[in-house]
């Protein structure tokens, strides 16, 4: 799996055919949160896309060269989450340091990366998918944080346009939000088989 | 920050002890123990470096103005939320005041954390809607049946025949943070009880309709039109238009007519006789009280009416 088609491979299915996002339903909650405006849903995209690689990689390593070998299966969640609360601080701290205004807009939703599903999701599929190189956890890691980054910014352009458009009263705000959503995933799902 | 990661390792290995009483599970306690507490050094150490690198250097006193603003958030101020005027106020005094919705308080309490003397500034301004005509009383040529709001209304020539009178859409009841205004019967009307003068309805209105007026008096006599049309086509287009006779100007030079339109000095305005025989003797009955306890605008004469239709 280690050649150059066989890594392109693997990133395109984590982005498109195995989204994180549209078919295992992880990360909705920034997915639904910060996707009004593009360019909030972009940088969001990007702080994820960040603390996914990182944290990707990071628990790909501790997992394969410290917990197997040690027998500590049963601490990965525990040490994951340390990981990834580690590097969203950090991306905390960058973006209130250089983009103080994105970091402005954020609000909560910066430090709740942390709580992002999808993060944690990936570290763990890292692991149940048999990925059995470092790069390849690399690649995967980037690809789900990219995949990430195109749902949030394709909901907050649909959602940017649903602005003007007629809404019928009851399913103004939320309920018209998840339909969209739902639609989202089914036309992903055209995608399904395409690599395995 | 390290203490919380000992803690969060050590408090594992205490979890694990209870999971793993029986067997081989000693040593594992505390590889696992060894092993968090080791990553959580590690990161640590790593945030402490970043933190350090990272810093970012806080006036507290943006914090004390933060404090003391009512953290609306409503954007009277021209910037996007208290944080960010705190941070201006700070850096610009000239600002000071901005903060429609805190008023004279937070302007002392601000001017007492900066450390400055302020001086009167008059009274506090609040909207005047320039329109009095609701449904019936305006002409449309045709329906409208396009996006409900002013603004896209707006761009169309012919939603209703006044270009200049209210459209009813209610932007500014959209723009409104705090409920004080509605549009009953086809015209913008300001709650003055809720208004903050907070300024978001005079800048969401298309048409420029909605002026801050400094409220001098409890109710404020007004135009209330803002058409510039001729006599002949404002009656056409409103029973309750300004038609710039000039009748009220004639009364007391509080009133000026430009541009086929009166207007009130308001600065100059005072509750006399003068000023309230011009608004028994306009022909329109365009001249109205505005303010919490102003009366219900009379109803245009019936010969105008009669006139009309």
């Amino acid at each position: 799996m280690d050649t150059l088609s066989g890594l392109l491979l693997a990133f395109i299915s984590i982005v498109i055919i195995n989204n994180l996002v549209f078919t295992k339903f992880l990360g909705i909650c920034p997915y639904l949160g910060v996707s009004g405006r593009i360019d909030m849903a972009f940088g969001m995209g990007m702080a994820v896309t960040f603390v996914v690689t990182l944290s990707g990689t990071l628990t790909y390593m501790i997992n394969n060269w410290i917990l197997m070998p040690l027998g500590l299966e049963v601490a990965r969640y525990v040490c994951f989450i340390l990981v990834i609360a580690g590097a969203v601080q950090l991306v905390e701290m960058y973006v209130r340091k250089f983009f103080p205004s994105l970091y402005d807009s954020f609000g909560i939703f910066l430090p709740l990366i942390t709580t992002n599903c999808a993060i944690l999701g990936l570290c763990l599929f890292l692991n149940l998918w048999g990925v059995d190189s470092l790069i390849l956890a690399v690649v995967q890691s980037f690809g789900a944080g990219i995949g990430f980054t195109m749902a949030i910014c394709i909901m907050a352009g649909i959602r940017e346009n649903l602005q003007l458009a007629d809404v019928p009263e009851c399913l103004k705000g939320a309920p018209i939000t998840l339909i969209t959503a739902g639609l989202l995933a089914m036309a992903f799902m055209g995608f399904a088989g395409m690599i395995r | 920050m390290i203490c919380s990661y000992v803690v969060c390792g050590i408090s594992y290995v205490a979890l694990l002890a209870g999971a793993g009483a029986g067997g081989d599970g000693v040593v594992k306690i505390f590889l696992a123990g060894a092993t968090l507490l080791g990553l959580g050094t590690g990161f640590a150490v790593v945030l402490l470096v970043a933190s350090e690198k990272f810093k970012v250097e806080i006036d507290p006193k943006i914090e004390q103005i933060h404090e003391a603003l009512p953290n609306l958030d409503c954007g009277a101020c021209g910037f996007a939320g208290c944080g960010q005027y705190a941070k201006a106020v700070l850096a610009d005094p000239e600002l000071l005041g901005a903060c429609a919705p805190g008023g004279a308080e937070v302007l002392d309490a601000i001017a007492a954390i900066l450390n400055l003397q302020v001086s009167d500034s008059g009274p506090a301004k609040r909207p005047i809607v320039h329109c009095r005509s609701r449904r019936d009383q305006k002409t449309f040529h045709a329906e409208y049946y396009g996006i409900p709001s002013c603004t896209a209304a707006n761009a169309l020539a012919n939603a209703q025949a006044c270009k200049f009178g209210c459209l009813g859409f209610g932007d500014c009841t959209r723009a409104c943070k705090f409920d004080a205004l509605h549009v009953v019967d086809g015209l913008a009307t300001v709650d003055y009880e809720k208004c903050t003068g907070c300024t978001a309805c005079s800048k969401a209105c298309p048409r420029g309709l909605i002026e801050m007026v400094p409220f001098g008096h409890e109710n404020m006599m007004t135009v209330a039109c803002n058409s510039i049309e001729t006599g002949r086509a404002a009656r056409a287009m409103c029973k309750v238009g300004c038609i710039g006779c000039g009748i009220c100007a004639k009364q007391t030079d509080q009133f000026g007519v430009t541009d086929n339109l009166a207007r009130l000095d308001y600065t100059k305005y005072e509750p006399d006789e003068q000023a309230e025989t011009a608004m028994t003797k306009c022909p329109t009955g365009v001249i109205v009280y505005r303010g919490p306890t102003a009366p219900e605008p009379r109803q245009p004469k019936e010969k105008a009416a009669a006139a009309k239709a």
